[in-house]
């Protein structure tokens, strides 16, 4: 289904700094009135990796990576993206939003959307040239969507769009790739699928942060994880942070012990 | 040229101005928004007479210009509070803009020759007799003014198409590769007062709201992509522009109101009609649909 | 109405007005929220220049200028305009703000060219179109004003008598759905009301301006009240007293009413927005702009400790405090200062302790603390619980 397709070359060593990782967050505080939904996160995605970003609902898993955009204001601390600030690093970074917040009845077929991926590239004003086309071709083939380039994007199913805004985030050839749930809702074999591709990602230098509910999943097959409920409670090796106790203590279940003298 | 053709010229030139902008507004769901902003554009032509007593139009586009910005600043400065429900807010700053352009025109404006009327509807009959010398030729003034307006967006929506594009369909991506949604947004709203306020001794203000929506929805109903959408909005224009004329004529009735007419007969024939989306074939779909149920 | 008007101190033509700006201002604030609450403030402006096709057809079939015929007429447009906004949005990709702004195109256009057929010239203004956009208290009878009266007389009633149920059906129509409530019916009888506010207004304030009267007072009371019924009081008497001043103004002015009523109307929102108690612009600004320099000077001190730097505005800042001094190696923490840092860290650490162990904790108090009043929501036996949990992680004694 996903074609094995002449890979992008791995990025040059020296775009990808052996010494800074992907993302680093530090003391990330942000409120929402007066009620903090990130309180003090400090976190480090390494470069070149799958990282996944887990925890219960409302821990603020998708405020995280809104903040690492600055699509949401801090109240304190700062995010450096391969090292560098914010600024610096836009073209650098893409992100795969959660897919509620866009238009399905826009008038715009597939190659558009992913097209939309080099638009940055292209500057304000001017065309898209050959190769921002050929490029945005080529992202398209490798989610292995191309038969469905000419279709209007509302046409699709979950998962088939799903691969359409990962080709997207493809085209922009970043560094550093965010992803809001990338596999919610969508069938097993497309999931499958994208995570083969994350793979093959992290295979040429590249950086993989995914904002992922399935926690049996990230154990199995990512490299890194970031436990978040509202504060940073692990961040590195998957296996590593997600123990048993570790989950219980993100979710809020009460330990054994507890239980019982509750129940007393 | 005749008169008539002067007209019809005129109204297609609206027409186009507006096409060119009112798909972008109603895919943007600021359809209402292009509403206030054409009617708050009357204080700013009263200040521009007030204050330069001038009606020569590059001042009144900047009058015009100006009470856009204050529109849409002043709704969203309501909105921001968090307790004033958005739709809400334009409908109270529209309407206080307005009075006071209506204040402005019956306390001031006894030397000016605008009519209240004709800032609702227009005095297109009177468009030929106005004319400026361009080039050594005589043309109808609000017909030259048009044609700038039309190059003007066309240039925008040219230029600007990609980022208009992206914006539209995913404001939050276009925001983290720094294409400015809502720098676009105000743009768009920009170019739709100086279009007001252009069209707005041709045809008025009600027209102007009604060539920018009506094209452009009836253009959603007929197609899928973006570019097509508004070349239809542009081709329905002119269909309004030459029907409505016939109309008019026809029935001794005004003109603007008879274009606004004839562009809803071509919404209300798509709405039917579309070969995708328009009723009749959704009807007989679900009767497909439900047909093999009955017979189980 | 007779004596009514004899109450008012003011010559018989200007009473007239006064009056019908009352009942407007009193029936367009109470219908008119059904609109606002339910998030269609602007169909209202739709309905309203739907309506104009209305007024030419029943003249047409009426042959005469007669008040209730055309106020049918009205009502009947708006009513239908209504419908086909709702059946475009339902029915059609088209968003619900462009077929709010079709509609509105749509029939005014055609009560344009009908009213031009009707008055046989391409003219508009000699038909009469500016006194149907812009109003015309100036013209406003007696008979006018009590066909106005009686009508909204009867609305009022209608809304006296559903109130119960559509607090629940605005609020929630779904779960109004669930518990057996015609939401349907409902929802009709909300979009007539609306109409009739609209049939009853236009005269006076004109199609254009009608949306703010229909809006104004319920943005107004919703800043003053949590509930339905007072809000609906406070809508109606917002109304009724805006329309009363503006008509009172512009009769001594000599500027047309509906321009100067719904100015007064904005003016009325700004000041409800900007000072209501608790929910006011200005009320939370003071809060805001405390809350935002105690989290700017927390985030300073923090970053002090952490990173042993500090940016130079922040300098100057807690210098002001008496909590930073110059030093040989730059600024340096004075006593008070590194008190400042403790008492940031403690804070700080018992709102992570309370993330952590918060749940342990039996409450009375349901209020939901932040950061900076946690101790003082927790009284001081609860916090001490707290740092005693933080301290063996978790397990008790």
């Amino acid at each position: 289904m996903f074609m094995k397709v002449r890979a992008t070359p791995a990025l040059p060593a020296t775009t990808v700094t052996a010494h800074a990782p992907a993302v680093d967050v530090r003391g990330v505080t942000v409120s929402y009135r007066s009620t903090p939904v990130l309180w003090d996160v400090d976190a480090e995605l390494p470069a070149g990796r799958l990282s996944a970003i887990v925890g219960p609902n409302g821990a603020g898993k998708s405020t995280l990576l809104r903040a690492m955009l600055g699509l949401v204001p801090m109240e304190s601390g700062r995010v450096r993206i391969a090292g560098l600030p914010l600024e610096q690093a836009r073209d650098l970074l893409a992100y795969v939003p959660q897919r509620e917040a866009v238009d399905w009845n826009f008038p715009v077929t597939v190659r558009e959307v992913v097209a939309m991926g080099r638009y940055r590239a292209a500057g304000w004003f001017r065309r898209l040239g050959r190769t921002d086309r050929t490029l945005a071709a080529e992202a398209l083939e490798r989610v292995g969507m191309t038969a469905f380039a000419r279709r209007q994007i509302g046409e699709l199913s979950g998962g088939q769009r799903q691969r359409v805004f990962v080709a997207r985030a493809l085209a922009q050839q970043a560094e550093v790739l965010l992803m809001d749930e990338p596999f919610a809702g969508i069938d097993a074999r497309t999931q499958a699928g994208l995570l083969g591709l994350f793979g093959e990602l992290c295979a040429e230098g590249r950086s993989v942060v995914v904002v992922h509910h399935d926690i049996a999943a990230v154990r199995a097959s990512f490299d890194h994880a970031l436990l978040l409920n509202v504060r940073a409670l692990g961040c590195g090796d998957a296996r590593e942070v997600l123990t048993e106790e570790a989950i219980l203590r993100a979710y809020g279940a009460p330990p054994a012990e507890d239980a019982v003298a509750w129940a007393r | 040229m005749t008169d008539t053709a002067v007209i019809v010229l005129t109204a297609a030139l609206t027409g186009t101005a507006c096409a060119l902008l009112g798909p972008f507004l109603v895919l943007r769901r600021v359809a209402l928004l292009g509403d206030a902003v054409s009617h708050a554009v009357l204080p700013g032509i009263v200040l521009v007479w007030l204050v330069a007593q001038t009606r020569a139009p590059l001042a009144v586009v900047a009058g015009a210009a100006l009470f856009a910005v204050v529109c849409v600043l002043a709704i969203d400065a309501l909105r921001a509070t968090g307790l004033v429900p958005p739709d809400a807010a334009i409908g109270l700053v529209f309407p206080a803009l307005f009075s006071l352009g209506v204040l402005g025109v019956t306390r001031y404006a006894d030397g000016i020759h605008l009519d209240l009327d004709s800032t609702i509807y227009g005095e297109i009959a009177f468009v030929p007799f106005a004319t400026v010398t361009v080039a050594g030729v005589p043309l109808a003034r609000a017909t030259v003014v048009l044609a700038v307006v039309v190059a003007v967006n066309l240039a925008l929506v040219g230029l600007l198409w990609k980022e208009l594009k992206a914006t539209t369909f995913d404001p939050e991506f276009s925001r983290t590769v720094g294409l400015r949604p809502v720098l676009l947004s105000r743009l768009l709203l920009l170019a739709v007062a100086v279009t007001a306020v252009s069209a707005f001794e041709a045809v008025g203000a009600i027209l102007v709201v009604t060539l920018l929506i009506v094209p452009a929805a009836t253009a959603y109903l007929l197609t899928d992509r973006l570019a097509v959408m508004v070349a239809v909005a542009v081709a329905v224009s002119w269909v309004g522009a030459v029907a409505g004329n016939a109309l008019a004529t026809a029935t001794d009735s005004a003109i603007s109101g008879a274009m606004g007419l004839a562009c809803t007969a071509c919404f209300v024939l798509a709405l039917l009609a579309a070969p995708r989306h328009g009723l009749v074939v959704r009807w007989i779909r679900r009767g497909r649909r439900r047909r093999p149920a009955a017979a189980a | 109405m007779g004596p009514l008007i004899d109450a008012i101190p003011l010559p018989y033509t200007d009473a007239v007005v006064v009056l019908g700006a009352a009942v407007l201002g009193l029936t367009c604030g109470v219908l008119g929220a059904f609109a606002v609450l339910r998030g269609r403030s602007l169909v209202g402006d739709a309905v309203a220049h739907a309506a104009l096709p209305g007024v030419c057809v029943a003249f047409l079939l009426g042959g005469t200028k007669d008040v209730p015929l055309l106020l049918v007429g009205a009502g009947v447009a708006g009513v239908l305009g209504a419908v086909v906004m709702l059946a475009i949005e339902r029915n059609t990709r088209i968003p619900a703000d462009s077929a709010i702004g079709l509609v509105l195109s749509a029939f005014f256009s055609l009560g344009v060219v009908l009213l031009t057929y009707i008055a046989g010239s391409g003219d508009a203004d000699q038909a009469g179109l500016e006194s149907y956009l812009f109003g015309q208290a100036a013209g406003l009878l007696e008979s006018d004003v009590a066909v106005m009266a009686a009508i909204s007389a009867v609305s009022l009633a209608a809304v006296a008598l559903t109130v119960r149920a559509m607090r629940v059906v605005l609020f929630d129509p779904r779960f109004g759905g669930s518990i057996g409530l015609p939401v349907r019916a409902l929802e009709i009888t909300s979009t007539v009301m609306l109409v009739i506010a609209v049939v009853i207004g236009v005269r006076m304030v004109g199609a254009i301006l009608m949306v703010a009267m229909l809006i104004a007072p319920t943005v107004t009371a919703r800043q003053l009240t949590d509930r339905l019924v007072p809000l609906l009081a406070l809508a109606g008497v917002v109304g009724a007293a805006v329309g009363v001043a503006g008509a009172v103004g512009s009769t001594a002015a000599g500027l047309p009413t509906g321009p100067v009523i719904v100015l007064l109307a904005l003016g009325i929102v700004l000041a409800a927005v900007l000072l209501a108690p608790r929910r006011g612009v200005l009320w939370r600004a003071g809060a805001l702009l405390h809350r935002r320099r105690l989290a700017a000077c927390d985030a300073a001190l923090l970053a002090w400790h952490r990173d042993g730097e500090l940016p130079a505005r922040s300098v100057r800042a807690l210098a002001r405090r008496g909590w930073a001094e110059p030093g040989p190696a730059g600024p340096r923490p004075t006593a008070a200062g590194r008190a400042a840092i403790q008492e940031v860290l403690e804070r700080r650490a018992l709102w992570s302790a309370w993330l952590e162990h918060g749940t342990r904790l039996d409450l009375d108090d349901p209020r939901e603390p932040g950061p900076h009043d946690l101790a003082a929501v927790l009284g001081p036996h609860r916090v001490s619980e707290l740092r005693e949990l933080a301290a063996t992680n978790g397990a008790p004694r």
